[in-house]
């Protein structure tokens, strides 16, 4: 492939200077093109560099298919299982890429060098160096694979040639008044902008799909109502038991820990993080202002482990010394209110930064309006600042509810890894993100209900958390609407 | 005879005194020594090109300019016999009232918009009260036939000329003796125009109206008395029929008949 690449890109870029002067000599004769020189560079460019590129793209794969098939009706094999012909798969793909290596010592077109190096000795040296040093498992299939690679190289490196050729010819004789090279160039362009947004979208797709199968699968094994309705959380990891029962998996204790942590979060971040945009956005002065909002912003870009840190190193520890042992409410560091009080102060800028943006939207008319009544700053503030900014406060109130919900390093570290129901803040509680990471760190069998609850967990946290987001973005873009 | 010197005499007393007043923002001077009688019962009109200094002037009167952060005023402007930087913005602002160019009701219904400097200043005693206040300043904008039935709904769901008549009743709810209006038709069609140049008309009858204006016609029809300003100085203060029709500095006269501004 790589030899085919470096050969592309000189053609092609020979097309672009060829195709770009030959439109630059019609333009002289006083001819109109349609399109400008540049995008008769690009046409000539794209016109190469495509075709030859799908072509390549396409011989790699028809034949790794050859390859496939082969190993897949070899008949000295007889696969008991899929896993198995995978196996052998992997096995003779690697031998191949060894010989390979082995004929060609530097990777810099290296199918040109394997290509002729096959053509002068074929490939029985190589396959002796290498079997000098290891064994080679199933020498027949890797021979038949070696050979089909070669053949693929050669045809790519062949066919790419000639088409790239055929493809810079083509161009360079298109070169006209009248052609619209300028369309073409711009729906290649399109195309990679589109395609851009399209592998965002079809990521997050893919992220969904794979939790949604893994949540079946977990389904199949495990009760659903269980997971659901169950009030107990207590996973058994001890194999050897009849699998799936034994644990139980009820996702009502880690809801509420992540609930109860996230209200003790926002009751403590939303009103100092509103008082704080109030105060910065309507009170303060500029130079107070230009130096706390960024440090304010400055909180927003610290890692949340660090968060973690502070909760499970300072804040927990002081909670138990200063008030939970003292008052003889128990010996835990780890606590729901330590946890939910370093994400509030994880979440004060947050919501701070949002409120301001949002409360500097209200228009200065509406201040100058109640002003011009004879209402004082604070009345301004009041009766018409707040209600006017309530809609987006409230978006930003539930952006950063599901950022709590699906805040996780914090509460691995501050809140505990005991699930349990239970109103006391001063205890320590799971929620869903820590019990995900408590379900796949470890050594445990992947396909056991017990780490496929994980899948689970996640898919609920996703759908949570997704509701929420849609919620606060339907508020606020209606309140956007309000003022336009 | 002796009817009409009356008429006069009342007409003559000013409500507003300024003198020499001058208005600095930042470094740049926006107004520079400007000395005119307001006049109560009567529509006064500043017109001048933009940038003249007549908004700034206006907002001098209720002490707006205050909240712009390097802005200083200085000079005298007496208002019921004494200084205005010497009143307390509140109750100034609820004596003096103002309309702004782009009409800005509150978001909330129509009633809490009329009720809301009622309520801050504590006009009212009672519900029944605040229910009266708010009808009879609606009926002075004229606007409560087309309202009546639906008070509360959001004001802001109204047409532009009924929201900046619906600003206009919440400036007069309050009972002001000076209404400041600054551009207030610069935003609304001829119709909504029209409407809002007749309530004036209608509210000079009671208050002393000031009126910023980018419209000489619009001056011409609807104020007694025209001051024109010109890089923030003021060129000519006169009955609106002299101004207009024989001014006495030239560069009021190249203003009026187009040939600046």
């Amino acid at each position: 492939m790589n030899s085919l690449i470096v050969f592309n890109l000189i053609v092609s870029v020979f097309a672009f200077f060829v195709c770009r002067a030959k439109a630059s000599r019609l333009r002289e004769k006083h001819t109109l093109l349609v399109a400008s020189n540049t995008h008769w560079g690009w046409y000539g460019f794209l016109n190469v560099f495509i075709p030859t590129l799908v072509l390549g793209v396409l011989i790699h794969y028809v034949g790794i298919y050859f390859i496939n098939s082969g190993i897949r009706s070899s008949t000295a094999l007889e696969f008991a299982s899929h896993a198995e012909y995978l196996l052998v798969k992997e096995n003779v793909n690697a031998s191949v890429i060894l010989i390979l290596d082995e004929i060609s010592q530097i990777r810099f077109l290296s199918s040109f060098i394997v290509i002729i190096s096959y053509l002068i000795s074929g490939i029985e040296p190589a396959l002796l160096a290498v079997q000098s040093g290891t064994t080679i498992e199933h020498l027949d299939l890797v021979v038949l694979a070696l050979k089909t690679k070669i053949m693929a190289l050669t045809a790519t490196l062949v066919l790419g040639v000639v088409i790239a050729l055929m493809q810079a010819q083509r161009s360079i004789n298109t070169v006209s008044a009248n052609y619209n090279a300028r369309e073409k160039v711009e729906f290649v362009i399109i195309s990679l902008l589109g395609l851009s947004s399209l592998i965002a979208v079809l990521t997050t797709v893919g992220i969904v799909i794979s939790l949604l199968s893994e949540t079946i699968n977990f389904a199949m094994m495990h009760s659903i109502v269980d997971f659901l309705f169950g009030t107990v959380w207590n996973p058994q990891f001890t194999s050897g038991e009849v699998e799936g029962y034994g644990s139980d998996l009820g996702i009502l204790p880690l809801l509420w820990g992540t609930l109860y942590i996230s209200f003790v979060a926002l009751a403590f971040s939303v009103p100092i993080g509103l008082y704080s945009a109030i105060y910065l956005s309507e009170y303060a002065s500029d130079r107070f202002r230009s130096i706390a909002k960024p440090v304010l912003e400055l909180l927003a870009g610290i890692p949340t482990i660090v968060y973690g840190l502070f909760a499970l190193l300072t804040v927990g520890p002081l909670l138990r010394d200063s008030f939970t042992q003292p008052l003889g409410l128990g010996s835990n560091s780890d606590s729901v209110l330590a946890a939910g009080l370093v994400m509030g102060i994880m979440l004060i800028p947050f919501v701070s930064s949002l409120s301001d943006d949002i409360i500097n939207a209200v228009p200065q008319t509406l201040r100058d309006g109640s002003y011009g009544l004879g209402a004082t700053q604070s009345e301004t503030v009041k009766n018409v600042i707040i209600p006017a900014a309530l809609p987006g406060i409230i978006g930003a109130v539930l952006l950063a509810a599901s950022r709590a919900i699906g805040e996780t390093m914090i509460v691995v570290l501050g809140a505990g890894a005991a699930a349990k129901l239970s109103l006391n803040p001063l205890e320590g509680m799971a929620t869903i993100t820590a019990k995900i990471v408590n379900q796949l760190t470890g050594d445990t069998e992947f396909e056991s209900p017990e780490t496929l609850v994980a899948f689970a967990l996640g898919l609920s946290l996703f759908v949570i958390t997704l509701c929420l987001n849609v919620l606060a973005l339907y508020i606020v873009r209606k309140y956007r609407e309000e003022y336009e | 005879m002796l009817d009409t010197t009356v008429d006069n005499m009342i007409e003559e007393k000013p409500k507003i005194i300024a003198r020499d007043v001058k208005v600095v923002y930042g470094d740049k001077e926006a107004l520079r020594d400007v000395s005119l009688d307001v006049m109560d019962k009567t529509v006064t009109a500043f017109i001048g090109p933009s940038g003249c200094g007549k908004s700034t002037f206006l907002r001098c009167f209720n002490r707006m300019n205050d909240t712009i952060a390097n802005c200083r005023v200085s000079g005298s402007l007496i208002y019921d016999g004494q200084e205005i930087s010497a009143h307390d913005p509140v109750t100034l602002r609820a004596r003096i009232g103002m309309v702004f160019q782009k009409p800005n009701p509150f978001p909330k219904s129509i009633y809490d918009n009329v009720a809301y400097g009622p309520r801050i200043h504590g006009l009212s005693k009672n519900k029944a009260d605040l229910d009266g206040i708010v009808e009879k300043a609606l009926r002075r904008g004229a606007l409560w036939d087309e309202v009546k039935d639906r008070l509360h709904e959001t004001g802001t769901g109204l047409s532009g000329g009924q929201q900046q008549r619906l600003c206009i009743a919440r400036a007069i709810a309050t009972e002001p003796e000076v209404l400041l209006m600054d551009e207030p038709c610069s935003a609304l069609d001829p119709i909504a125009t029209a409407q809002i140049e007749e309530l004036i008309n209608e509210l000079k009858q009671s208050y002393s109206v000031v009126i910023v204006t980018h419209s000489m016609q619009q001056a011409a029809r609807v104020s007694q008395k025209t001051a024109f300003f010109h890089l923030g100085n003021l060129v000519e203060y006169n009955d609106t029929g002299d101004i207009f029709t024989k001014p006495s500095d030239p560069r009021t006269e190249s203003y009026i008949t187009g040939r600046i501004g």
